[in-house]
């Protein structure tokens, strides 16, 4: 289990009542090292949600366990994991979900406020804001920034509590095909010089290339699936 | 507070609009409640201002003390029982009366009281009466308006009896009509009777043996039954009593509003670490902030209004009114932010992400 940041190991979810049961996940094993920026692919209702969702410790699995960071989450209580969640997963949501009312850099601060840590908040917000090429935007509110823009200060909040791991709900899903590659090179470039570690669920094909693993889901079951990875950089 | 003031700052016209309706509302409450004191006062200030706990009064009266009868014997007997100070005779009736040489009519209410007793008002122009002048009375200042002045003689038109007008006392007033004091003799050559309407302790004391005909009756009880006075209190009462219950519907309707549509938002905040404390703070502090500057805003204008108000309109508003039902404004409104709190606290951090299959 050392060197993963995150492992899932023989995980099932079922949904429903006992006549009505579902299974959204089905024996689900997965492995992220850290450096490695992981792409989840598949139609929709195939369960990749429900794996992001366990991923970042917001559901709990039926069956089998989930490691994050060498911790087996599936033992922790409400208030461990959600302490855990502050601590070490950064969140970047489809459309960006920025909180409408605070500038960029009241984005980035709150995450301190949440985690009442605000000594140097100032100074890693300026840095990464700096880094995502957002200085410029630092008191501007979301509805003045571009897709694109928004989705920066989504992976720049995501970056604000030092996560172990990054969790990306289909970031490139507002966004036309240039801004949405800028944006997915951009996570993938972080979490590898960051050595941390990323995991992208997404519908867009073109920017598969950029992960290092590619999985597809079907039905709930996961599969390992480098070819698209590899047909995506022959095109290139 | 992080969250609320900077959501506040942002959306300022949403939360100037319900901020306004609620300083209207807060503000038509102060009204209120300043007219119904003020009325209260103008109806019965005479029996508000008196310094006792506690009335002696027929028990046919039905605590009304216009319809009392109390006789000397009766009063004689209580006189005996307890120290000197403590209780006095009070005869009121309601006449009406004219200045001598002057045909219109003015109500008004006697009150016969001792002099030397503690019902006898502070005289604030002229002089004072004793008990050994009779048709000498001290009257209240509003009289002055109707053209009475010191010095003056005011005749009963029924009776033709006549008073001179020694002094001035204000704020006393019954059953809207201004009162009008004498001594006990100039009373008794007014009604050619040996009765009173009451007698008035200063302290209730059950230990004192009254006859059967008469009961207590706290000052209170006495006070709400003046005519008309809980007819007037109830209505205006109620009236306050809708505006609380419409205020506090107003802003828990509005904050719940708002956060039924930040749901999603709320379900952002969660997945990226904020508990329900910490949501529940910003509401609650939004709901604080909004309620604490419509009561001052509030007050600012019903003191306002207050000043530029004729005198003939009755409006009192007393500082432990005022900071009561500001405290009461803001409970009302914090026991509407708790549907916001209960929702907020149902938000799941998950709803954040895609759809869940």
């Amino acid at each position: 289990m050392m060197n993963h940041m995150l492992a899932f190991e023989r995980v099932s979810k079922v949904y429903g009542e006992k006549t009505n049961q579902t299974a959204a996940l089905k024996d689900v094993s997965l492995e992220v090292k850290a450096g490695e920026f992981v792409a989840i692919i598949g139609p929709s209702g195939s369960g990749k949600s429900t794996l992001l969702s366990m991923a970042g410790l917001l559901l709990s699995p039926t069956n089998g366990n989930v490691y994050l960071d060498n911790v087996e989450i599936t033992k922790l209580s409400e208030k461990e994991r959600a302490q855990l969640r502050l601590q070490k997963i950064g969140f970047v949501f489809q459309a960006s979900n920025l909180i409408p009312y605070l500038s960029v850099l009241d984005q980035l601060l709150l995450i301190g406020k949440l985690a009442s840590n605000s000594k140097g908040m100032k100074q890693r917000a300026d840095r990464l804001l700096k880094e995502l090429g957002l200085s410029h935007r630092t008191h501007h509110f979301p509805a003045q920034l571009s897709g694109g823009e928004k989705q920066r200060v989504a992976i720049a909040r995501a970056w604000m509590n030092d996560p172990e791991i990054i969790l990306a709900d289909e970031p490139t899903a507002s966004l036309d095909s240039k801004r949405g590659r800028e944006v997915v090179e951009m996570l993938a470039s972080e979490v590898k010089r960051k050595g941390k570690a990323g995991i992208m669920v997404t519908h867009d094909e073109r920017v598969l290339d950029l992960c290092d693993h590619v999985y597809t889901i079907k039905d709930g079951v996961l599969h390992l699936d480098d070819k698209v990875l590899f047909s995506g950089q022959m095109q290139e | 507070m992080f969250l609320a003031i900077r959501e506040m700052m942002y959306a300022k016209l949403r939360y100037f609009l319900i901020g306004f309706i609620m300083v209207l509302i807060t503000w038509l409450v102060f009204m209120i409640a300043g007219l119904a004191n003020g009325l209260s006062a103008d109806n019965a200030s005479a029996i508000q201002q008196i310094n006792a706990n506690s009335f002696i009064l027929q028990s046919e009266a039905e605590s009304k003390i216009n319809r009392s009868q109390v006789n000397m014997v009766q009063w004689k007997s209580v006189e005996q029982q307890v120290k000197e100070g403590q209780a006095t005779p009070l005869g009121v009736k309601m006449a009406a009366i004219s200045k001598i040489g002057k045909s219109k009519k003015i109500d008004i209410t006697v009150f016969a009281v001792d002099p030397k007793e503690f019902l006898m008002p502070v005289v604030i122009q002229g002089k004072s009466m004793n008990n050994n002048e009779k048709r000498e009375v001290v009257v209240d200042q509003s009289l002055q308006q109707e053209g009475i002045n010191i010095g003056d003689w005011i005749v009963d038109t029924d009776t033709s009896s006549k008073w001179k007008v020694v002094g001035f006392t204000k704020n006393k007033s019954y059953s809207h009509s201004p009162v009008i004091f004498m001594n006990l003799s100039s009373w008794k050559a007014w009604t050619k009777k040996d009765t009173f309407q009451a007698i008035v302790l200063r302290e209730t004391d059950s230990k004192i043996k009254i006859d059967q005909q008469l009961e207590f009756v706290p000052k209170e009880q006495v006070l709400e039954s003046t005519p008309g006075y809980k007819e007037e209190q109830g209505s205006l009462q109620m009236m306050i009593a809708f505006l609380f219950v419409i205020a506090s519907f107003i802003q828990a309707v509005f904050f719940y509003v708002i956060t039924l549509q930040k749901s999603h938002q709320f379900g952002v905040l969660k997945a990226i670490g904020a508990n329900t404390k910490f949501l529940a703070q910003s509401v609650v502090a939004q709901i604080l902030s909004i309620s604490i500057v419509t009561v001052v805003v509030s007050i600012g204008l019903t003191y306002g209004s207050a000043f530029v108000l004729p005198d003939s309109v009755p409006f009192l508003l007393e500082t432990n009114t005022s900071v009561g039902f500001s405290v009461l404004m803001i409970v009302v409104s914090l026991v509407g932010a708790l549907l916001s709190v209960y929702h907020i606290s149902k938000v799941e951090a998950i709803d954040a992400i895609g759809r869940v299959e």
